[in-house]
């Protein structure tokens, strides 16, 4: 599903966010990315959201290969992708129910089914009750909550998240974990990045550790991953 | 239910509901954006208050050629001391050529009476006057596809020797001179128009400019998670094009009530000038031609802005 072959990134002559990285990610495994900051896992993730482009090497996402990708098929790429971005990156002037709308109108998804799917979401996020709140009148961890609602309402091939546990307390990771394995469950291939030690160590999934660009250690799960799906479905959320 | 992700060949066609997205947004971003807003839409009413004035004007002088056209008349003026057998034998002549059957004679008295009742305003001038100075006179109506023919021009010219006649005069020389200016209003409404709806439209490019930048932040947001250009800029372009749309609602609407109060206020002593170029309002033609410029110059406008804006680097 995701494969680094021999991928560099450079910012400039001084700066190597990423040094000939090589990885290959399944469909339905679930991964944690995982390093110290600044070690280049956010780095990563932009890549294969194709927010930036490598300075060498290939990126094969879902058998696209991204150096090759032109302008125009990015952005259905990326419907593909279920993605929780550290910073939340809600829309501030949407309702959280017009933030999960919004990805529903841009799918082509009628709009009497969007009420039903945001609230079925939100439901498994613990959020049902601020539909109607916008980005700033809810916590860091509810915000955090509902870019998780939003990565998860188009039920994606892949889901990717940066620090999605961050702002949570232990308990609510927990749940949010559970949410992200029950999507895993279904078919989704996750790509979690975080820095937490215990969360991982309690997961037993396979793990990709970097520090200072470069991949340091791969460890395997001792369980086995998820079967892969072979047709997408949607998942009725409500 | 199968996922139905929007292909790239999908993208091209734009569904209903993403059409009605378009439009709640472009609602909300002018309602939020009041101010600005406010001032497109203002420029754009007046850039076509302005060319709707000079159509209008324009298509009254129309009118009143088109009227004019429909029935030629010539003037045959007399000497003040014509005698009454100089207008007899006017009158006989008259009688006796075809093109001319159709006249009929106005005394001094007629004269100076149709005077008084056109210009009621400069009533009180004629009364100053020692005597009338109005000559008696033929007026003949003269069938409007004969009046240029070289055969008629030749009898006109034999009319202007006989004894007692002073001028002749014909309708369709100063009808071919208000054609010139009809010409020339509509020329200056379409330059003047032309140049206003352009400034319009790049008050609008900047208004929209403003407001793209003002959503920057959602514009990427957007882009992350998948939306299209076409998505993206939708919202902009229908806001321009409501901007205009709303201008040429404006604009009609005030040169409407303008028109409606002119005609309630100029004093019936005027009603010369007034029959003359405010006969009605424009025609439905050219309102609609009026609405269309107002939404062509907003599409415009908000094209200029979002087509400069950038896209994902590839």
């Amino acid at each position: 599903m995701i494969h680094f072959y021999h991928v560099t990134k450079q910012f400039d002559a001084f700066s190597t966010a990423l040094h000939d990285v090589t990885f290959h990610i399944d469909k339905g495994e679930f991964v944690f990315l995982t390093g110290p900051s600044g070690a280049g896992k956010s780095t990563l993730l932009k890549l294969i959201l194709r927010q930036i482009r490598p300075t060498e090497g290939q990126i094969v996402v879902n058998g696209r290969n991204l150096n090759a990708m032109k302008r125009s098929q990015i952005p259905p790429f990326r419907r593909e992708i279920g993605m929780v971005f550290q910073d939340f990156k809600l829309i501030e002037r949407m309702t959280v129910f017009e933030n999960l709308s919004f990805i529903l109108t841009v799918l082509g998804i009628p709009p009497k089914e969007h009420k039903k799917r945001a609230y079925g979401v939100l439901r498994a996020v613990n959020l049902s009750h601020r539909m109607n709140y916008y980005p700033l009148q809810l916590s860091g961890g509810e915000q955090q909550r509902v870019a998780i609602a939003r990565a998860l309402i188009n039920d994606p091939l892949m889901l990717i998240a940066d620090e999605p546990t961050g702002n949570l307390d232990p308990d609510l990771a927990e749940e949010i974990i559970q949410i992200f394995s029950d999507a895993n469950l279904r078919g989704s291939t996750v790509l979690l990045a975080t820095h937490d030690r215990d969360l991982i160590q309690r997961s037993n999934r396979r793990v990709i550790a970097l520090d200072r660009g470069s991949i340091i250690e791969e460890k395997r799960a001792v369980t086995e991953a998820a079967p892969v799906r072979s047709d997408s479905v949607f998942v009725n959320w409500s | 239910m199968t996922r139905e992700f929007l292909s790239d060949r999908d993208e091209k066609r734009i569904p209903s509901n993403t059409l009605a997205w378009f439009f709640r947004e472009a609602l909300r971003r002018i309602w939020v954006s009041k101010r600005s807003s406010s001032v497109a839409v203002g420029m754009i009413a007046i850039s076509l208050l302005i060319v709707g004035s000079f159509l209008l004007v324009a298509e009254n002088l129309e009118r009143a050629v088109t009227r004019a056209q429909g029935r030629s008349r010539v003037n045959v003026y007399l000497v003040s001391d014509a005698t009454p057998a100089q207008i007899s034998a006017v009158d006989a002549w008259l009688q006796a050529h075809g093109d001319f059957a159709a006249h009929h004679f106005v005394s001094r008295e007629e004269a100076l009476r149709r005077f008084s009742s056109y210009f009621t305003n400069l009533n009180g001038l004629v009364g100053q006057l020692e005597g009338n100075p109005f000559p008696p006179s033929f007026d003949c109506d003269v069938s409007s596809s004969v009046v240029q023919s070289p055969a008629f021009v030749r009898e006109a010219a034999a009319l202007r020797r006989i004894s007692g006649v002073d001028d002749v005069q014909f309708d369709w020389e100063w009808v071919g001179r208000l054609q010139r200016i009809v010409q020339i209003v509509d020329l200056a409404g379409l330059i003047a128009g032309g140049i206003l709806a352009l400034a319009a439209a790049f008050t609008i490019a900047n208004v929209i400019r403003l407001t793209m930048m003002l959503h920057r932040e959602d514009i990427d947001i957007m882009r992350l998670v998948g939306a299209s250009e076409r998505i993206i800029r939708g919202p902009f372009l229908i806001e321009g094009l409501l901007q205009g749309v709303i201008g040429s609602a404006v604009a009609l609407a005030l040169l409407f009530a303008a028109f409606e109060s002119l005609q309630h206020f100029i004093p019936p002593a005027n009603s010369l000038l007034w029959s003359f170029l405010f006969t009605g309002f424009l025609s439905w033609e050219k309102i609609a031609a009026l609405a269309a410029g107002g939404m062509m110059a907003g599409f415009f406008g908000s094209w200029l802005s979002v087509r400069a804006t950038s896209e994902e680097p590839a």
